[in-house]
C-alpha cells in the first residue's frame, strides 16, 4: 500500500496541477492492455499550448503543423481560394488582349490585309479566350473555396481530437521515463513553456492569414544575391590558389596515376584477347570457385560478342586503378579511426560529404588542378568510393574484442604484431565487405569520369544518353554492370555468401 | 617471487591530482567525484613466494583485477614499486617488456580471449609465436600442452566450435605455452558452470602443484580460493583487508567484512570428511 501512495505522491508532483485526474488517468491507462480510452479535454481545447506547457515536445510540434496546416487551408479559402490569382490573371490578360487589338487595329489601318495585322488579331482573340478561360476557373474557384475550408476546419478538429485522445498516453509515458530518470527532470506544468508556445501560435497564424490577404507581403523570401556571388568568387579565389600552390605536386600525382593505368591497360589490351580471357577465367575459378566461374563465363561472352572487349578492359583498368588506391589509402585510414576515436570524429564528417556531395560538383576543383583526362576520372572516382572501405575497416577494427588485444599484449605481443596476426584478420571480413562496397562505388562514376575524358564503356553510356540511343545504352550499361559484378566477386574468394 | 609495494592505481583525467587526494588520511569525496576519480588499488603491498598460490579475492569492483594486471604492467601503476625476483619491472622499456612478458608471464582471462580466427592449436601456440618461434616447433608444444589438459586431437578445431569449459583450457594451455615461470589468473572459472568449474579447479590443482608456478589467482568465490589457495588476500575498495591461509582467515577474521566473507565457506577438507573442527566455523 505504502508502494501506491508513492505512486500517487509521484504522479502528483509530476502532474503539478491536476493531480487527481492525472493518478486516474494514468492508474486507468495502466490498468489494461491495448488503448484505453482517454480524453484529456485541456488538451483538446488548447492542442499546442498545452503540449508546450508540458514540455511533450515529441507531441508538441506535430500538432502545432497540424494548426498550421488547417489555418493555410482556411486562410487560403477565405481570400478567395485560386480564385482571386485566377481572377487577376484573367484581368491581365484582358487588358493585354485589348492591347493587342487596338495593336491590330492600327496595323490593319496602315497595311490592310497585312500578314502582320492577322497575326496580331488572331493573337488577341487567344488572349480574350484565355481570358476567358481564367475567368471561369476563378468563379470555379471561387465555389470550391467552401470545400476548402470544411477540409481545414475537419483537418483542426481530427487533430485536436487526435490530441485530447493521446494526451494522457503521451504524459503517461514521459512520467514513466521521468520517474527512470530519477524524478529528477522536469516536470508539472511550465507556464513559461505554454507561454511560448502560444506566442509561436501568436506569431505564426497572424502571418498565414495576412500573406493571403496581401500576396506581395511574404512573397519572396529576403535573399541578396551579392552575398551569393561574393561567397562564390572567394571560393574560386580559394581554388585558383590551392590549385596553383599545388600544381607541382598535382603534376606529380596525375603522372603516377597515369603511368599506374597505363600499366594496367597495357597488360589488359596489349595482351591477346585469348590469354587475357583464360586468365580471368582461371581466376574466377581459383579464387571464388565454379559459380563465379561460370558468371564470368557469361559476362565474357556478353561483352566479346558484342563487341565491348576492348573498352571494358579500359573500363577495368579505370576501375582497377580508382578501387586499387581507393584500398591502398582506405584501409590504412579506416585502421587509424579503428584505433583513434578523435580521428574518427574528425573523418566522419569528411567521409560523409565525399559520399554525399554530387560527383559534378567537385569535378570541377579537380580539374581544376589535374586537368581534364583520366587521372582526373580516377581521383574523382577514388573520392566517391573510398569512403566506404574507411568506414566498414573501421568498425572491423573497432569491434575487435578488447579482451583480445589484451590477452595479446600479455603475451608480449608488439603493437605490429597485434595489428597484422589479430585485428586485420579479425577485421577482416568486415574490410572485405568494405572492398566490395567500394569497387561498386566505383563502378557507379565510371560514366561521370568519362564526361571529363575517361575512355571506356562509360563513353558508350554517354553516347547512347546524347543521342537518345536507348538500346545502345542499355547494352553499355549492362556491360558496366557485369565488368563491376565479376570483379567484385572475384575479389571475394570463395567467402562470399 | 613478485613483490608489490604500497601500489597505486587510480583512474581519471588527471591521475597525479587524485592520487594526492586519494593518498591523504580522510581523502574528501567530493574532491574525488570532482576529479571523476576512480581508486581502482589503494597502496597495496604483497608478496608471492616462489612456487606459491595466492589467491586475490573480493567483491566486483574490490580491484583485485586491476591489482593482477599491474604485476605485468598490462595497466600502469599511478604510484609504488613492483618487482619480480628483485628486479624493478617499472623501469623497463617497452622491449625488455615484451620480452618478461613473453617469456616469464602467462595469463589466463575470465572471458578465454581467445582469438577467433586461429585454429585451437595455433591459439595455444600464439605467445611462441609472439616470441618467434619456428612453426613446427611451436606446434609441437602446442600439441603436448593440449593432451596435459585434456583435449587430445581437438588442435584442428576452431575455437568457436569448442564449449565454454574447453576455451577455458585452451586459455590454460595458451597460458603455458611459453612455459612461464609466473602464472596470472583472472577469473578464469567465474563464467563457467559448477560442475565444469569443480572439474577444472581440480585440474588446475593437479597441474600447478606438478610444474610449481607461482601463481596469482583471482576469484569472487571464497570456495574456490578456499580449496585451491596456498595464502588468500582479501581484498575491499582496492585495499588488501586481510592475508592469511583459509584457516587463518575462517578462524580469525580481520573485520566484519572478512566474517562475512567466510561465514558460508567450505573450507577445502570439507570436501574429503566435514570434521567437526570446520562446521564450527561454517
Amino acid at each position: 500500500m505504502s508502494d501506491h501512495s508513492a505512486w500517487d505522491e509521484a504522479v502528483s508532483r509530476f502532474a503539478g496541477i491536476n493531480g487527481s485526474y492525472y493518478r486516474r488517468a494514468f492508474r486507468r491507462i495502466g490498468e489494461r492492455r491495448g488503448y484505453v480510452p482517454s480524453f484529456n479535454v485541456a488538451a483538446a481545447l488548447f492542442g499546442p499550448v498545452w503540449f508546450g506547457g508540458r514540455r511533450l515536445w515529441s507531441a508538441f510540434w506535430p500538432v502545432l503543423v497540424a494548426d498550421l496546416l488547417a489555418a493555410v487551408l482556411i486562410a487560403f479559402a477565405l481570400s478567395g481560394g485560386a480564385s482571386g490569382e485566377q481572377g487577376a490573371r484573367a484581368d491581365r490578360l484582358a487588358t493585354l488582349a485589348a492591347t493587342r487589338l487596338a495593336e491590330a487595329r492600327t496595323a490593319n489601318d496602315a497595311d490592310p490585309g497585312s500578314a502582320m495585322a492577322k497575326s496580331l488579331t488572331r493573337s488577341a482573340a487567344a488572349l480574350e479566350q484565355a481570358a476567358k478561360d481564367a475567368r471561369q476557373a476563378a468563379e470555379d474557384a471561387r465555389s470550391g473555396a467552401s470545400l476548402i475550408v470544411a477540409i481545414g476546419g475537419g483537418l483542426l478538429l481530427l487533430a485536436r481530437l487526435a490530441a485530447g485522445g493521446l494526451a494522457d498516453h503521451i504524459a503517461e509515458r514521459r512520467f514513466r521515463e521521468w520517474r527512470l530518470e530519477g524524478d529528477a527532470g522536469k516536470a508539472g506544468f511550465s507556464l513559461l513553456h505554454a507561454a511560448g508556445a502560444a506566442g509561436l501560435l501568436a506569431v505564426f497564424v497572424p502571418i498565414v492569414f495576412l500573406h493571403f490577404a496581401d500576396r506581395t507581403l511574404f512573397d519572396a523570401v529576403p535573399s541578396d544575391p551579392a552575398w551569393n556571388s561574393a561567397a562564390a568568387a572567394r571560393l574560386n579565389a580559394g581554388v585558383a590558389a590551392v590549385s596553383g600552390a599545388a600544381s607541382p605536386v598535382a603534376g606529380r600525382l596525375t603522372a603516377a596515376i597515369d603511368a599506374m593505368l597505363g600499366l594496367m591497360e597495357g597488360i589488359l589490351t596489349g595482351t591477346p584477347w585469348p590469354v587475357v580471357m583464360a586468365v580471368i577465367l582461371a581466376l574466377a575459378w581459383q579464387l571464388a570457385g565454379f559459380r563465379v566461374f561460370l558468371l564470368t563465363f557469361v559476362a565474357v561472352s556478353y561483352l566479346a560478342i558484342l563487341g565491348y572487349w576492348e573498352k571494358s578492359m579500359q573500363t577495368v583498368a579505370l576501375l582497377g586503378t580508382a578501387a586499387l588506391i581507393s584500398v591502398a589509402i582506405g584501409i590504412p585510414l579506416g585502421v587509424l579511426c579503428g584505433y583513434n576515436r578523435r580521428v574518427a570524429a574528425v573523418m566522419r564528417p569528411l567521409l560523409d560529404f565525399m559520399q554525399t556531395m554530387p560527383a559534378f560538383v567537385y569535378l570541377i576543383p579537380v580539374i581544376a588542378l589535374f586537368g581534364i583526362g583520366k587521372p582526373s576520372g580516377i581521383i574523382a572516382t577514388v573520392i566517391f568510393g573510398i569512403p566506404p572501405v574507411v568506414r566498414l575497416t573501421a568498425l572491423g577494427i573497432a569491434s575487435v574484442p578488447a579482451a583480445v588485444r589484451e590477452a595479446a599484449v600479455a603475451f608480449g605481443a608488439s603493437r605490429t604484431f597485434i595489428l597484422f596476426r589479430i585485428d586485420l584478420p579479425t577485421a577482416a571480413p568486415s574490410i572485405m565487405a568494405g572492398v566490395s562496397q567500394t569497387i561498386l562505388m566505383c563502378l557507379s562514376m565510371v560514366v561521370i569520369a568519362a564526361l571529363i575524358g575517361a575512355k571506356g564503356l562509360g563513353e558508350d553510356v554517354l553516347h547512347a544518353l546524347q543521342y537518345a540511343a536507348q538500346g545502345q545504352g542499355l547494352l553499355a550499361g549492362l556491360a558496366i554492370l557485369l565488368c563491376a559484378i565479376v570483379l567484385d566477386r572475384i575479389v571475394q574468394g570463395r567467402q562470399s555468401p | 617471487m613478485i613483490e608489490l609495494e604500497d601500489v597505486w592505481k587510480v583512474f581519471g583525467a588527471d591521475e597525479r591530482a587524485i592520487l594526492r587526494e586519494a593518498r591523504r588520511d580522510a581523502p574528501d569525496e567530493a574532491v574525488l567525484k570532482r576529479l571523476r576519480a576512480v581508486v581502482g588499488v589503494a597502496g597495496a603491498s604483497l608478496s608471492v613466494g616462489k612456487g606459491e598460490l595466492v589467491c586475490l579475492m573480493g567483491l566486483s569492483g574490490s580491484g583485485k583485477s586491476t591489482l593482477v594486471r599491474l604485476v605485468n604492467r598490462l595497466l600502469e601503476p599511478s604510484a609504488g614499486r613492483v618487482r619480480i625476483d628483485g628486479g624493478d619491472i617499472l623501469s623497463l622499456g617497452p622491449k625488455a617488456l615484451r620480452e618478461l612478458r613473453s617469456r616469464r608471464i602467462g595469463m589466463v582471462f575470465q572471458s578465454h580471449a581467445l582469438v577467433a580466427h586461429l585454429s585451437v592449436r595455433d591459439n595455444v601456440a600464439l605467445p611462441l609465436e609472439i616470441r618467434g618461434v619456428a612453426r613446427t616447433k611451436r606446434e609441437d608444444r602446442a600439441d603436448e600442452l593440449l593432451a596435459r589438459v585434456g583435449l587430445d586431437g581437438l588442435g584442428d578445431r576452431r575455437v568457436g566450435a569448442l564449449s565454454g569449459g574447453m576455451q577455458q583450457r585452451v586459455g590454460l594451455a595458451r597460458a603455458l605455452a611459453a612455459d612461464p615461470d609466473i602464472l596470472l589468473m583472472d577469473e578464469p572459472f567465474s563464467a563457467l558452470d559448477p560442475l565444469i568449474r569443480h572439474d577444472l579447479q581440480t585440474q588446475f590443482m593437479a597441474l600447478s602443484r606438478e610444474l610449481g608456478k607461482t601463481t596469482v589467482f583471482v576469484t569472487h568465490d571464497v570456495d574456490e580460493a578456499f580449496r585451491i589457495a596456498d595464502r588468500v588476500v582479501l581484498m575491499r575498495a582496492g585495499r588488501i583487508v586481510q592475508t592469511g591461509t583459509a584457516e587463518a582467515l575462517a578462524s580469525r577474521p580481520a573485520d566484519d567484512y572478512v566474517r562475512r566473507f567466510v561465514r558460508n565457506a567450505r573450507l577445502p577438507a570439507c570436501d574429503a570428511q566435514p570434521s567437526a573442527r570446520v562446521r564450527a566455523f561454517a
